[in-house]
């Protein structure tokens, strides 16, 4: 045996793997050559080390730690379970549904419009500004309305013109929206369902061209005098000097920024009486493209999905109030309405639809109300043009309007009463 | 040793969760060995190995083949590693924008950092087998199950990983070395 044969089979002889003869062979050429012998100390020396290392290690005694924690956070999901209706089980039915996939979709595609809405016609500071200009990828959490009573977070990364987002209620659902094509990869991860869903219409015009439109917008505002200083103020745990202005129509946008470096904290922005915030933003990480790939990733099913938003008709948003009332408050009219409330709702309309013994042609259509009519509404809301009085009314009494809003060019209101019947009524007879 | 892992991770899933504790007991020394090199603290590596077995436990239900725990839960461990390690910077950075003069601690190594940090640095392939072998206390045939490999193959991956863990901790060295000098 020459020292190269030796040296090939020495980690197998110091893992005592050799058979007999092998292991004698080598023994005696260690026993002879001293350079396979300091070869051989060695390998056994950094053996030694991780042996040792290793039983250091697997002796930490996790167990009862890991354990605990599991226990723990059992009885938090249990809780917040029976609270909420998101029990394991119950999510599993969710997410095993069509409805809900076309339902998280209206949620991303609304959330885009409005993200459009943050550069559109707002005013900034110019150097917080050049942040979003210079910035290759931004990452943030994103809420619509009370950040402090079980917030739905929305949670993107935005690479160029494509934007991977997750949202809070609705755990196991991953978007990839591409703002030039117009086209949302919707991925289920639970059971890894995989789904392209066109932007038609008017949505896709507001979003296409995102990050030029950004650009534009952003470089017309770096001299602009619009801006008003706000001063400093510790936002999100950090020293913030804020900034704050009003588009040409009329959202007000607030912006934190670190006072020394310029980078945002924080971003505020009112639409009419629509609040939304974006935080925890980072600037420029590394991001892995695939993370905002269009391809379906691998292991992942491919279904056929198109989802049909160019309406959103006052008749869509009834049918909404409808489904709400009957199947999710026992005929009862919601206390409030909104983007907020709609998206809170999303999970829930599906799990109770798949409850109802309906068909699940019937429950998928009953279940597309809700987003379609959140499309009607959120226009309205927007330019702060509605008014809800639903608050303690029950579905079917005639007498009472739960909501009046004036289309647009119109002269006369429209009216909407408990019956879900519409009338037309001018200003000065509108319910007080 | 796959095999057994797929009788606990179905033990659990029927509602035994107590059992968890043979996955703990068999993977925590592979799961720390594997981040503490990439986190470079004992702390950060417990803490992180911690929150994987426990967000292992409730995903447990997505995982296809349960023969595949082990790079599966190597997976969570990436993923939760760099969640921290991207909490920690922000900590920092905050910390930074608080006050100026806070002197930052060095952290605590674990007893070997050293060759953890070698480890960390192997090509995923080689990983696996030293993490298992050491650290999971397999022996090279278990190795060679768990990885669905030939014996030979083990052995040849062993090898080369200890030629490289060689040639690492061999640099580490004449860094440490030169820092000293300088």
């Amino acid at each position: 045996m020459n020292c190269a044969e030796c040296k090939e089979l020495l980690v197998a002889y110091v893992e005592q793997l050799l058979d007999k003869s092998q292991e004698k062979t080598v023994y005696e050429h260690v026993e002879k050559c001293q350079s396979c012998r300091a070869e051989a100390s060695e390998l056994k020396t950094l053996q030694e080390r991780l042996v040792k290392n290793g039983k250091a290690l697997s002796e930490s005694g996790l167990e009862d730690k890991v354990l605990n924690q599991i226990i723990r956070e059992q009885n938090v999901r249990l809780k917040s379970a029976r609270k909420a209706g998101e029990g394991l089980n119950i999510r599993r039915i969710i997410m095993k549904s069509k409805i809900t996939k076309a339902a998280a979709a209206a949620v991303i595609i609304f959330a885009v419009l409005i993200g459009i809405n943050i550069f559109g016609g707002t005013v900034t500071f110019a150097k917080v500004a050049e942040q979003f200009l210079k910035a290759r990828t931004v990452v943030y959490d994103f809420i619509i309305g009370d950040e402090e009573n079980n917030p739905v977070i929305m949670h993107e990364i935005v690479v160029g013109p494509r934007i991977r987002r997750t949202i809070s209620n609705l755990p196991g659902m991953t978007q990839i929206i591409d703002m030039e094509t117009g086209k949302m990869l919707a991925l289920n991860d639970v059971d890894k369902t995989a789904a392209y869903v066109n932007i038609k219409g008017v949505l896709q015009e507001r979003t296409r061209g995102y990050i030029e439109f950004v650009r534009k917008v952003l470089m017309e505002l770096k001299d602009s005098q619009k801006v008003v200083k706000l001063g400093e103020q510790e936002i999100e745990g950090r020293k913030a000097i804020g900034f704050s202005g009003r588009g040409n129509n009329n959202q007000e946008l607030k912006i934190w920024a670190d006072p020394k470096t310029a980078v945002p904290i924080r971003v505020e922005l009112r639409l009419g009486q629509l609040l939304v915030v974006f935080k925890n933003f980072q600037f420029d990480e590394p991001i892995d493209d695939s993370q905002v790939s269009m391809e379906v990733p691998e292991g992942y099913k491919l279904e056929e999905a198109e989802i049909d938003f160019t309406k959103g008709t006052e008749e869509d948003f009834i049918k909404s109030l409808r489904v709400w009332a009957e199947v999710l408050l026992d005929g009862k009219f919601p206390d409030a309405i909104g983007t907020e409330r709609y998206m809170k709702q999303m999970p829930l309309i599906g799990e109770k639809l798949a409850q109802s013994g309906l068909s699940k042609d019937e429950a998928e259509k009953l279940a597309m109300a809700l987003p379609r009519g959140m499309f009607f509404l959120q226009l309205l809301e927007i330019d702060d043009k509605y008014h809800y009085a639903g608050k303690g009314v029950k579905l079917g009494e005639a007498d009472k309007a739960i909501f009046w809003y004036r289309p647009k060019e119109a002269e006369k209101y429209r009216v909407i009463y408990g019956d879900l019947s519409v009338k037309e009524v001018s200003k000065e007879n509108l319910p007080k | 040793m796959a095999k057994a892992d797929k009788y606990y991770i179905e033990r659990c899933l029927d509602g035994h969760p107590d059992d968890f504790r043979y996955l703990v007991r068999r993977y925590q020394g592979v799961l720390l060995a594997h981040l503490a090199g990439k986190l470079g603290n004992k702390n950060s590596a417990e803490e992180v190995a911690q929150e994987t077995l426990v967000r292992a436990y409730f995903k447990m239900n997505n995982l296809e083949k349960r023969e595949s725990f082990f790079p599966w839960l190597l997976g969570i461990g990436d993923r939760v590693a760099k969640e921290h390690q991207r909490k920690e910077q922000l900590r920092r950075q905050r910390e930074v924008v608080r006050s100026y003069s806070e002197e930052v601690g060095s952290p605590e190594l674990s007893q070997d950092y050293a060759l953890e940090a070698a480890i960390a640095k192997l090509p995923e392939a080689y990983r696996r087998v030293v993490l298992l072998r050491y650290y999971g206390n397999c022996s090279c045939s278990q190795v060679a199950e768990q990885l669905d490999m030939p014996l030979g193959t083990v052995t040849k991956t062993l090898s080369r990983a200890y030629a490289m863990l060689r040639k690492t901790l061999e640099q580490q060295k004449q860094e440490e070395i030169y820092e000293v000098q300088k």
